[in-house]
């Protein structure tokens, strides 16, 4: 092709270019970058969406998860709001991740409380708030706590327990008051783990909300206040 | 009136006289569309420069306010989007171009005598493009900005006694900051482009001085000590001016370019910018731009022992090997049908590129960075364990193990997944790893504490399918052959844990 011929081509062809573009409009290119897709804050479909990026890896439902399951209505009925978004700000133990600003995280106050509503609303249930039991330990007795681990707990827990130690001093080492508090409140229905007011070998009725005080000062008695007595 | 005041002009500053001899000098009558790559590559560096003045009358080169200003660019400033999808997709094209420039020079031995130099300054101004395309990666201050600085940093690190002081003077501190995005921003728009708009005009005096070479004929050789007089000869005699002949078929396949540009702008838009650049808010897959991916293609495949080495040494071989190139045979045959030797080097290149640009686009050198947040561990790995073992598998998800290691197919492929790791490893071989890391893999010893490393352990032996045995101490693996010096005593090596 000569060259004068290749110019005249490609000037039709910009100019076609150009017809099609300025009547289309500008603003309708294929290209042109959507303002970001983010779901509107405090929308069911934004606390899914956050929570299955930055929750679910540890609290997820039935078996799966290794932390207190979010997606079912066990925990919910004793935690209260409060209490659900200060673990997230601030993170609650050795191993739940603060994700507020003070630890350079993500999550702002509002968004916090947003997220706890809306999981609330989605997996809390029908179930009410529990009156009868606190949602936050509560301090108790930690030699009547001795007792009642014995007679209840220990039939699962003790030295020919099938379900574990939970005196083992490396594993309250990682857990803190209030994630004992939760495990004995909420229990894990999934794994075998009874809730507090649940039957248990050596108790048909469960446990007293006195009682749960003092089985969970009993364990937190047993935690080692310092490293070197936990060097194996 | 024109006339007189172009005179004026011209009488007091000669720019005619200076501009005339460019358009009207001689160039070989049979350089057709094989010689347009070069002048297509200056266009888009043209297009680079304007864009990217524009692009820096609006950007906030600041930590806090980047990621925001190119959002405020691409969705409220009236063809802002378009700028920098242009900006964008001109300077992978310009990547594109040199490389086919480079190409058709190398297979037509363009670069010997008396073009040594226009070749040696076409290799700094490659490499010094290739730096503005990942400076202008950097400025996107997104993920892949974050991930490409952290490897950058990375490999600065590994330089032997002063890698520490590189990587402050590259990132501007200890840790990927503010200051980091300061550096890049003065280097993207100010360092680079001077010496990218000096090495062009030092490039294009060169073609100027010593003339467009002719194409290759078979048995035409190249004589260093008469090949100026011929080439003047000849094209006295046969050369066509530069303008209109030579420079029609540069301005058609410019303007095709220029189309093809408009186009790929207009269709996929502008190049990120992806997730917010905040090591927390991880919701991404980074990867670096094209033009890089073949790097870190060969990243993945190397031995982890030897990447030291390769990182710090390869760029630096690469250099001189491609400076070297007319210094090795700068007179003879210029055909490549005579130098078959050469089209097969250029070809194993091009072939090896390319290869590893799809290994680096597939392959899961990157870690998955929300794994550990937003996949839960297995239920069926959960069941039946004690509380220090469901312990250790949220230290698992702490410590982001699962961003590198899959469970039941899901996670990072960074690392081998960890399903049955408690057939292949034993305790104390699984302790060492997590404390002294290997290859790859970070060492965690620092970062956990013996309670959180046992129960992480005690986890990690309960992963195995159902009916099949833990590695033992003495049984799973042969014991490792002892490393001895000559004439040292054998020592009884006690088994079991230290
Ligand atoms: C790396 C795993 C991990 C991630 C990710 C994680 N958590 Fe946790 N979370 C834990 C652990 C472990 C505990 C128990 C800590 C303790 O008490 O020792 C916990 C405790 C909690 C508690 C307190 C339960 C109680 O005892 O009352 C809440 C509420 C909670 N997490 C909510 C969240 C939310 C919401 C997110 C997402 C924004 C999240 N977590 C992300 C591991 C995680
Ligand atoms: C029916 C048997 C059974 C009884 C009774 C029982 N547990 Fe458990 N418990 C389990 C099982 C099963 C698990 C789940 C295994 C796990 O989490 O590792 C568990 C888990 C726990 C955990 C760990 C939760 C975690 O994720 O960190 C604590 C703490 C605990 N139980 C305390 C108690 C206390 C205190 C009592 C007595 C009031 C008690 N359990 C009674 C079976 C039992
Ligand atoms: C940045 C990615 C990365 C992270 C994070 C990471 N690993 Fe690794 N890991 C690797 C790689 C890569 C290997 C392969 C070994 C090598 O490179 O020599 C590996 C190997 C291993 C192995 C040996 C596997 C085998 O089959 O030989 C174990 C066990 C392991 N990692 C456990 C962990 C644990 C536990 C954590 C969390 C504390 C962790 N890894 C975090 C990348 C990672």
């Amino acid at each position: 092709m000569s060259a004068h011929r290749a110019v005249a081509t490609l000037g039709a062809l910009v100019a076609c270019g150009g017809v099609v573009v300025s009547t289309t409009g500008c603003d309708r290119l294929p290209g042109r970058p959507t303002a970001a897709q983010v779901a509107a804050e405090g929308t069911a479909e934004w606390t899914i969406q956050v929570f299955n990026t930055s929750c679910r890896g540890c609290h997820a439902q039935g078996t799966e998860g290794a932390a207190v399951p979010l997606m079912e209505s066990d925990y919910w009925r004793a935690a209260t709001d409060e209490q659900v978004a200060r673990a997230v700000l601030e993170g609650q133990g050795m191993l739940m991740p603060a994700f507020g600003p003070s630890a350079g995280g993500p999550f702002t106050a509002s968004q916090a409380s947003a997220l706890t509503r809306g999981m609330r609303a989605i997996w809390g249930g029908a179930t009410r708030q529990s009156s009868e039991i606190s949602g936050t330990v509560v301090a108790g007795n930690a030699s009547n706590g001795k007792s009642v681990f014995d007679a209840a707990c220990a039939g699962c827990h003790g030295a020919a327990g099938s379900a574990g130690s939970v005196t083992d001093p490396m594993y309250l080492r990682l857990v803190s008051d209030q994630g004992l508090w939760t495990a004995v409140v909420a229990g894990r229905a999934a794994l075998g783990s009874p809730a507090w007011n649940e039957p248990m070998p050596g108790r048909p009725s469960g446990l007293t909300a006195t009682e749960v005080a003092d089985v969970v000062a009993y364990l937190s008695s047993q935690r080692p206040r310092s490293m070197s007595e936990t060097q194996p | 009136m024109i006339g007189a005041a172009v005179d004026w002009v011209e009488a007091r500053t000669g720019a005619m006289a200076f501009i005339a001899p460019l358009l009207t000098h001689h160039v070989p009558r049979n350089a057709k569309w094989w010689y347009v790559f070069g002048s297509a590559t200056l266009m888009f560096f043209t297009i680079q420069i304007v864009t990217g003045v524009c692009l820096a009358m609006l950007y906030a080169p600041s930590a806090a306010e980047a990621w925001e200003s190119l959002r405020y660019i691409d969705e409220q400033v009236p063809f802002g989007w378009m700028l920098r999808a242009l900006h964008g997709w001109s300077s992978n094209a310009m990547v594109v171009m040199m490389a086919i420039h480079m190409l058709q020079v190398f297979l037509h031995a363009s670069y010997k005598f008396p073009r040594e130099l226009n070749w040696v300054t076409g290799v700094f101004l490659l490499f010094t493009v290739l730096a503005l395309a990942f400076t202008g990666q950097v400025m996107r201050w997104d993920q892949d900005a974050y991930w490409g600085l952290g490897i950058g940093a990375s490999i600065a690190d590994r330089i032997p006694l002063i890698g520490n002081q590189v990587r402050g003077l590259l990132l501007g501190g200890p840790i990927i900051g503010g200051e980091t995005l300061s550096r890049f921003f003065a280097l993207h728009v100010f360092v680079l482009p001077g010496a990218a708009i000096g090495l062009v005009g030092l490039h294009l005096a060169l073609i100027m001085k010593n003339g467009i070479s002719e194409m290759p004929k078979p048995g035409a050789t190249v004589e260093p000590a008469t090949y100026r007089e011929e080439y003047e000869k000849r094209m006295a005699k046969d050369g066509v001016p530069f303008y209109p002949d030579a420079a029609q078929r540069d301005m058609v396949f410019c303007g095709a370019c220029l189309v093809l540009l408009v186009v790929l702008a207009a269709v996929y838009g502008p190049f990120g910018p992806g997730g917010q650049p905040d090591p927390t808010l991880i919701d991404a897959n980074p990867r670096p731009d094209y033009p890089f991916l073949w790097i870190f293609g060969a990243v993945s495949l190397l031995p982890p022992a030897s990447e030291t080495a390769v990182m710090l040494v390869a760029p630096l071989v690469g250099v001189l090997v491609l400076v070297a190139v007319p210094f090795l045979a700068n007179a003879g045959e210029r055909a490549p049908s005579r130098r078959p030797g050469m089209v097969l080097i250029a070809s194993l290149a091009v072939m090896a590129i390319a290869a590893l640009t799809w290994e680096g686009k597939t392959s899961p050198w990157s870690p998955v960075m929300n794994a550990w947040s937003a996949l839960p561990t297995p239920g069926h790995f959960l069941t039946g364990r004690t509380p220090l073992q469901v312990q250790g598998a949220n230290v698992f998800q702490f410590a982001q193990c699962r961003n590198c290691h899959a469970l039941d197919g899901l996670g990072g492929e960074r690392g081998p997944a960890l399903d049955a790791i408690a057939t292949r490893m034993t305790p104390d071989q699984l302790m060492r790893q997590i404390q002294q890391g290997d290859g790859n893999m970070p060492a965690f010893g620092r970062n956990l504490d013996s309670a959180q490393m046992t129960a992480l352990v005690s986890f990690l032996t309960t992963l195995k399918p159902e009916f099949e045995a833990p590695a033992r101490i003495p049984g799973a693996q042969l014991p490792l052959p002892v490393r001895r010096m000559p004439g040292e005593v054998a020592t009884p090596v006690a088994a079991g844990p230290q």
